[in-house]
């Protein structure tokens, strides 16, 4: 099978799942909403000229005492819920993007590395991704930003990178190590190509396979934990919108009745990790060899 | 196998070392401790004795190499914020998270594992179908909004289950368990549910997908080929096989679990240790977060060692030297 | 069948029980949670409160008002400019039933001056000697002439010196002895302090035998304990559900105005913006602070014309805000050659005053609309109080009260210059420097004539908040309490916002 025969199946594939589709829609969605903020919202939540104590508290639209333009109501400082979502959506997606970025291509580097030549870089490098590893992206990055604290959105990106590079590092080097012994390698190498030759035109193109799924797995993941981290008080600082401190307001107004404050942010987050598990689950049956597919 | 372990033993000191260090280096940019320590009115000749007293005017390479030193004694340091030893006071909570980190495992592992193989079996059906619909949102639902979500179904709206702390616990030596009456089980409920939802839903998809790569293995034809009954199959031939990765992620995740029950334990008041450890941050209690570190790296470390060395002792192909 | 007879039998039983302990019981969701349980340890009112439970000081504050009254001692006189005598009070007992005696008195300020058990090491260098005339007279001597000395013995409890000395030092951390109306029964860290009645304490057994403290720290899950009845009343009512609680008409609100205010310091730099008395001024009414009371508050605090509230010592009756105005803010900044506005950084933390995160994001936008772009910089109290004392900030939001209701002490504290040597302006952390501020809160600490202390000291608050406003005052909080109406309680809250159990009874 060439490559362009490869493309073409699983463009067509994609195109027959639908919930590959629905997953990828969500998320062109949310990157719609999040790219058009300052156009398509009716305040910019964040900008301190504009807002007013006024409006605080006000309720969805529909309900007795909601008015416009405040569809989705506001909360206790008078921000405009639908428009600090779609604010909040933009730092979920930049923080989710640039981590999956930074660490993917830090960890595909590291990967590609330890896999191809062994010995002792791949021992260094192995063991301490096994201990990140163990810590877990979360409690890592946890305990990061709980010693930084107030940070800013890049020193969110920082910590959840300095946790998270270790997936893309043992996959790739799994990968690699496969790939490696493949005949065509092997081949190349007996032609005369250099280390860096082989490595960069053979290996990393052949290997990088798998790294795809778990660069839409670890969207979904990073996206969920920023969440959390802002949740906690230790994410996103109190002037930047987020999803998970919309959450954390919210809550204290689950008892007084206020639920639109917790209620609209919770689905929109729900909804944006769905639709990208949803392109993750085709994403991961459609490259894996190992299971038949029916029909 | 005895100097894979000892390897693999000095390997976690060269880690627990590590993580002390970088603790320590990262300490020096938090909040100056002192001022909380020598009261509100002191003044600052006062903050310097306090300063003096505690050993905080020295380098910081000096107090690491006592910390380390008086840690191999098993002395981590005092509280800053309740001037008893960090260790003790993690250990007294410690009880409370293990029960909770327990139960949730147990649930996940139970629940997971059984409709995993549920679902491969029929992958197709309605009812899996569903199944596999809710456990992408137990992969979707980050920990603190199913903590959220539960409370205010089962605490706000229809009031019959408790949403916070651990309710009537019974002191047993050491150990403060709540497993022994009806209102401590109660209160378990919820924040135990929490807390396997996220893990429930990725060992169901691990098991799920196993066994749907075991399934078509020549073995398993062979096995239906010969006519065994579908339990013997999937539960005997099957199932073991999918069961080795399934333990592996499993105890490989206790970092995961633990962090998690930092979230769960924030949301219902749970006075564990992930409660304590974020009290601590926000107290910038150093001793006591240093200690945490120290401790789940400890904790951490070696369940990693007993996995591995329980697999190799089950899957006999596998050698470590 | 016999057995679920048996066990409805023994639920009976525990519910008959459960009742009659309930008669003279109650179980109190309180928003902050102790940290240690040695007396000297907690200088913040969280924790002095369950230490006066426990035990006594010399002297202790007594009912709504807060007023001095004797405990341990009986009389006490200053005799000159430093010498304090105390009679104490004869035949006390410590829970473990030893004596209390003058020893018990020296050991216990004696301990103050230790950094590693104490909080109050101010307190203890501030002592120079401590004479034993015999066991129940004796004399403490200060360093320097402190007109407050005697307003702030009701926070050092008296500790058995034979006791304190023989139990490891980590125990008495952990478990309180002393001679209050309540024994320590059991503290499980994150859960509850449970404590019973002294039946012989020397004032009278308390009315409510047992007390169960549940301290809860997430408001919200305090409000869940309070109506699903799993507590009789909590503190620290959260502003946000204030209505909800005030609806059900199950559960009671009270409230008193909590001496504490809430202000904003400023600092006076040369060459900055801020040492331009127009653009204070500017500050000052561009702030709606009746919106802030309304919307931020929800009502629950009242406008503040100075730091000081009505009984401390240094009180200006007719100080008045400056109005909200923001067109002639906008017109002040003109003159003063800010017509574009200038960039600054506001401070505050977010885990310490009621709604303090809150408060500066709305002057942040108050300021906005007079061309002032604040960047707002909201922290935990753990990072910002070091930062304060550090003098590192330049605007910042930071709230006070003075427990020894004389506003020298919080002067020097607070708005004297930075002065390492001499320890002044330690919490000045806006490095707000005046010497005409300086000279005045000087001279009054010396003074011993009260009346000439007192109008020196009015003197002082009113250059400071009328002529120079070194900082600008926002409101006093309120503070706000609910009781289950089927508790039976009957509870009238401390100026100091301290739980003391004995103060309590049942209807």
């Amino acid at each position: 099978m060439t490559e362009r025969r490869i493309t073409s199946r699983l463009l067509w594939n994609y195109l027959h799942d639908l919930s590959a589709l629905a997953g990828s829609a969500l998320l062109l969605l949310f990157i719609t909403a999040a790219l058009a903020a300052p156009w398509i919202t009716p305040q910019n939540p964040y900008d301190l000229t504009t807002l007013s104590l006024e409006h605080f508290l006000t309720p969805p639209v529909w309900m007795e005492g909601g008015t416009w333009p405040f569809l989705l109501g506001t909360d206790d400082q008078g921000r405009d819920i639908l428009s600090t979502i779609i604010y909040g959506c933009r730092t979920s997606l930049i923080v989710g993007f640039s981590v999956v970025f930074i660490s993917g291509t830090l960890g595909v580097l590291i990967g590609l590395l330890a896999g191809f030549y062994g010995r002792w870089l791949d021992i260094a490098t192995m063991r301490l991704a096994d201990t990140v590893f163990s810590f877990s992206t979360t409690l890592l990055a946890f305990l990061l930003l709980g010693i930084f604290k107030h940070g800013g959105i890049p020193v969110v990106i920082l910590a959840i990178c300095i946790a998270d590079w270790v997936r893309y590092a043992r996959t790739m080097r799994g990968s690699v190590l496969e790939v490696k012994q493949e005949a065509y390698i092997l081949a190349a190498r007996a032609a005369g190509a250099g280390n860096l030759r082989i490595m960069l035109r053979h290996i990393l193109p052949n290997s990088l396979t798998p790294i795809f799924v778990v660069v839409a797995v670890d969207l979904a993941v990073v996206i969920m934990l920023e969440a959390t981290l802002s949740f906690l008080g230790v994410g996103v600082p109190l002037t930047e919108p987020s999803l998970g401190m919309m959450i954390a307001i919210g809550k204290n107004y689950i008892y007084a009745g206020m639920w639109w404050m917790i209620l609209f942010p919770g689905i929109t987050l729900v909804l944006l990790v769905v639709g990208i598990n949803l392109f993750a689950d085709w994403l991961r049956e459609e490259l894996n060899p190992k299971i038949e597919r029916k029909g | 196998m005895l100097t894979y372990i000892t390897r693999r033993f000095l390997q976690g000191i060269a880690v627990l070392l590590a993580v002390s260090m970088i603790c320590f280096f990262i300490f020096q940019f938090m909040g100056d401790p002192v001022v909380r320590m020598a009261g509100l009115y002191a003044t600052f000749e006062e903050q310097a004795e306090v300063r003096r007293v505690f050993g905080l005017d020295r380098p910081i390479h000096e107090r690491y190499v006592r910390f380390v030193w008086n840690a191999l004694q098993g002395n981590f340091g005092k509280s800053y914020v309740s001037r008893v030893p960090a260790l003790n006071l993690i250990l007294e909570r410690f009880p409370a998270t293990f029960e909770l980190a327990v139960c949730a495992l147990c649930i996940a592992f139970t629940s997971g594992l059984g409709l995993g193989v549920l679902v491969s079996l029929k992958p197709y059906a309605l009812r899996n179908r569903f199944i596999m619909a809710l456990s992408l949102g137990g992969i979707s639902l980050p920990t603190f909004l199913t903590g959220i979500l539960l409370i205010m179904i089962f605490s706000v709206f229809w009031n019959i289950l408790p949403s916070f702390g651990r309710g009537d616990a019974v002191q047993l030596g050491f150990w403060r368990t709540g497993l022994l009456t009806q209102d401590g089980l109660k209160h378990l409920i919820l924040p135990s549910l929490t807390l396997a939802s996220y893990q429930l839903a990725v060992l169901l998809r691990l098991t799920r997908a196993g066994m749907r790569e075991v399934l078509t293995q020549e073995y398993i034809k062979t096995a239906w080929a010969k006519g065994l009954p579908p339990r013997i199959v999937v539960l005997k031939h099957a199932l073991r096989n999918v069961m080795i990765p399934v333990v592996t992620i499993t105890g490989l995740q206790f970092g995961e679990l633990l962090a998690f029950s930092i979230v769960t334990e924030t949301i219902y008041q749970w006075p564990g240790m992930g409660n304590l450890l974020l009290t601590s941050i926000y107290e910038n209690d150093q001793p006591v977060i240093v200690t945490y570190i120290m401790l789940a790296a400890a904790i951490i470390i070696t369940l990693n060692m007993v996995v591995d060395i329980l697999y190799a002792l089950l899957n006999p192909k596998i050698r470590y030297d | 069948m016999k057995k679920t007879l048996s066990i409805l039998l023994a639920m009976a039983v525990l519910l008959l029980a459960g009742q009659v302990w309930a008669q003279s019981s109650i179980v109190v969701a309180q928003d902050d949670s102790p940290r240690m349980m040695n007396p000297h340890g907690d200088d913040s009112d969280a924790g002095l409160q369950y230490f006066a439970n426990f035990f006594d000081g010399l002297l202790q504050r007594k009912g709504p008002d807060g007023v001095l009254a004797p405990a341990l001692a009986v009389k006490w006189e200053r005799q000159d400019a430093l010498n304090w005598k105390f009679w104490l009070r004869k035949g006390v007992t410590f829970h473990n039933g030893n004596p209390f005696t003058a020893e018990d008195v020296k050991f216990t300020f004696e301990r103050l001056s230790n950094p590693e058990v104490s909080e109050f090491v101010n307190a203890g260098k501030s002592i120079d000697s401590i004479t034993i005339h015999d066991d129940y007279t004796l004399t403490i001597k200060t360093k320097e002439p402190i007109p407050w000395f005697i307003n702030n013995l009701h926070q050092t409890f008296i500790m058995d010196k034979e006791d304190t000395t023989a139990r490891d030092p980590g125990d008495v951390m952990v478990r309180p002895m002393g001679t209050g109306a309540y024994k320590f029964v059991e503290w499980v860290k994150g859960s509850y302090v449970k404590m019973e009645a002294n039946e012989n304490y020397w004032e009278g057994a308390p009315p409510i035998k047992n007390v169960e403290i549940r301290p809860i720290t997430e408001s919200s899950t305090r409000f869940a304990a309070l109506v699903s009845g799993q507590v009789g009343m909590l503190t620290g009512v959260p502003v946000e559900l204030y209505d909800q609680i005030k609806k059900n008409n199950q559960l009671e609100i009270v409230s008193r105005p909590a001496r504490r205010s809430i202000f904003l310091a400023l600092a006076n730099t040369p060459g900055t913006p801020m040492a331009d008395m127009r653009v204070r001024q500017a500050i000052y009414m561009a702030i709606n602070e009746d919106e802030i009371i309304e919307k931020v508050m929800r009502g629950q605090a009242s406008p503040a014309a100075q730091i000081p509230d009505q009984p401390t010592i240094g009180y200006v009756a007719d100080l008045k805000r400056l109005p909200y105005n923001p067109d002639k803010a906008k017109q002040l900044l003109k003159e003063a050659g800010y017509e574009k506005g200038f960039a600054i950084t506001l401070s505050g933390p977010n885990d310490r005053y009621i709604q303090d995160a809150k408060i500066i994001e709305a002057v942040a936008k108050y300021l906005a609309k007079i061309g002032i772009t604040v960047t707002l910089d909201a922290k935990p109290k753990s990072i910002f109080f070091p930062e304060v004392n550090q003098g590192k900030l330049a605007f910042y939001l930071i709230g006070w009260f003075d427990g020894t209701f004389d506003m020298g002490r919080t002067y020097a504290k607070l708005a004297h210059s930075r002065d390492k040597e001499r320890g002044f302006g330690e919490l000045n952390g806006a490095g707000y420097s005046d010497s005409a501020i300086d000279g005045l809160i000087e001279s009054t600490a010396v003074m011993l004539d009260a009346k000439a202390r007192e109008k020196a000291l009015q003197d002082l608050n009113k250059m400071a908040m009328v002529d120079k406003i070194i900082w600008i005052p926002l409101h006093y909080q309120m503070d706000v309490y609910a009781v289950r109406k089927d508790s039976k309680l009957a509870f009238q809250p401390r100026p100091d916002r301290w739980m003391v159990y004995k103060e309590l009874s049942l209807k």
